[in-house]
């Protein structure tokens, strides 16, 4: 792998780690495996799109998709998955046959042609960096993915919410016992993770493009990321983000017949050794 | 304060809880005894709200108005809080953060991270240690301590002598006669006999679900042949 490669990796990586950071607080928090995160991720790239091509603004894409994601989030946890509390099979049911719904609804909005995101004029072009002339927004891209990590590192170990959060992942109950609303935590952290997959939509719209089963694609390396770093770890994600990244790329310039293998192969020998992920905990 | 009346609860089938009426006075200390599966944790757990069990007839009233139906963080917001069996701990937060998690570092009123750490300075020590970290008395410490951060006037101790060394037994003894001394009301779940009838002033004894005994405390230590019939003790 030269390194062009090696930044094809970490690039993609990074915008796993955006999108599959969101899956893992919801997953961890809520217990809910939300089979609706790819097709957030892709609803969220359209009105990225969307937003961004009438305004002409990059960032006002960002924002408006992860109002938009965040609000039908709402709509899913408030209005369904609050039903099916507890209940890990219909949880997991009703977030795929929401998914289907909006991936339909989608396919009505923007019909089935592929769209890219238009990259706002500083961040076209390349730019040379550890003897390579990389695309200026792929780097962009990683430079986000480093500032979502910290930004979340920051809320979840330095804010009071951070800790309720970390709390609730260990033990929800003990958690509500000690006087905090946890539905409410709950309810911020599926918007959270919700936003992110909008953000994850637009950034990844950018670069990988906007297509029908694009969820589906994005969704697949998500569920790997997330267990192989271990429910509910932010660490983890990051770690898996990079793994996966980069075991895909080395996957499809080297072996292009076995490119899912060279993922989810080690992903089952991990499993085998460690049943919960790098990072995960028993519940 | 709480006035419990003919409480029944239980899991599905399983009527755990028979008929059970109780009543904690303000700064109160009353003892729950029992020995293992005769209903008291499940006891405990309906008055805090907890699901499982469910409550399937009876009342719980406090301060006048009923807890019944109310969710947990309702009921802790009424002044009621849990030092729950097995402590739970956070494993993910620190001991401060276990304090923190509930009420700002900088409040001044009621209890504070300051006045926790004061009564128990091993804690504040420890103050960077993760939940897991902990020995046995360092963690019902801290089970103590995050119960009273959301300043309670009744406190359901669930089993808080269990494990724990005599000395530390002994040290719990003192903490839980000077949270009385402050006005507070206990409602203490325990197996241990002794350190039951150090502290409280009355006592229940439950056996399948049901009150088979309940006086005071000093008398009951007198009854030997009534604590050996009843809970097996000598």
């Amino acid at each position: 792998m030269n390194t062009f490669q090696l930044f094809n990796g970490l690039t993609f990586a990074a915008l796993l780690f955006v999108v599959a950071s969101g899956f893992t607080l919801i997953f961890g928090l809520l217990r809910i495996v939300n089979l609706a995160h790819g097709a957030l991720y892709l609803f969220g790239g359209y009105i990225g799109y969307t937003v961004a091509t009438r305004t002409g603004s990059f960032v006002l894409g960002g924002i408006g998709a992860m109002l938009a994601i965040a609000a039908i989030g709402f709509v899913l946890d408030q209005g369904l998955l609050r039903f099916v509390r507890g209940n890990e099979l219909r949880q997991v049911l009703l977030s795929l046959g929401f998914a289907f719904v909006l991936n339909d609804l989608a396919l009505v909005i923007w019909g089935g042609d592929s769209f890219t995101v238009p990259i706002p004029q500083v961040l076209r072009g390349g730019m040379r960096v550890f003897g390579v002339f990389y695309p200026t927004y792929r780097l962009f891209v990683l430079v986000t993915g480093i500032v979502v990590f910290a930004g979340l590192w920051g809320l979840l170990n330095h804010t009071r919410l951070g800790a309720l959060i970390r709390a609730g992942v260990d033990d929800a109950e003990m958690v509500e016992a000690s006087g905090v609303n946890i539905r409410r935590v709950f309810l911020v952290t599926f918007l959270l993770g919700s936003a992110l997959a909008g953000l994850g939509g637009l950034m990844g719209g950018a670069f990988l493009s906007l297509y029908p089963s694009a969820d589906a694609e994005i969704l697949v390396f998500s569920l790997a990321v997330v267990i192989i770093g271990g429910r509910g770890s932010l660490v983890g994600v990051g770690v898996g983000s990079l793994l996966v990244g980069l075991l895909n790329t080395l996957g499809q310039v080297m072996f292009p017949e076995l490119a899912y293998f060279v993922i989810f192969g080690p992903m089952a020998v991990l499993l085998a050794f460690r049943p919960l992920g790098l990072f995960g905990k028993a519940a | 304060m709480l006035e419990v009346r003919d409480l029944n609860s239980g899991y599905g089938e399983a009527h755990v809880v028979r008929g059970v009426s109780l009543d904690v006075g303000a700064g109160e200390i009353v003892a729950l005894l029992g020995r293992n599966g005769m209903g008291k944790t499940t006891f405990i757990r309906s008055i805090m709200g907890l699901t499982p069990p469910q409550i399937n007839s009876g009342s719980i009233t406090w301060r006048g108005e009923s807890l019944v139906g109310l969710r947990p963080h309702d009921i802790a917001a009424r002044k009621i809080a849990i030092v729950p069996q097995g402590r739970r701990l956070f494993p993910s937060l620190t001991v401060i953060e276990h304090l923190t998690m509930l009420k700002s570092a900088r409040a001044k009123t009621g209890w504070t991270v300051d006045r926790v750490f004061g009564i128990f300075p091993r804690l504040a020590e420890r103050r960077h240690h993760r939940g897991g970290q902990l020995s046995g008395g360092e963690r019902g410490m801290l089970a103590v301590g995050r119960a009273l951060m959301i300043d309670p006037q009744l406190i359901l101790m669930d089993e808080p002598s269990e494990g724990l060394a005599p000395v530390m037994v002994q040290h719990l003894e003192e903490i839980v006669l000077g949270l009385k001394r402050e006005g507070l009301s206990i409602l203490l779940v325990e197996q241990n006999l002794y350190s039951a009838l150090a502290v409280a002033d009355r006592v229940y004894i439950l056996e399948t679900g049901k009150v088979v005994h309940q006086g005071d405390a000093a008398t009951l230590s007198q009854q030997t042949d009534l604590l050996f019939q009843r809970l097996g003790v000598q």
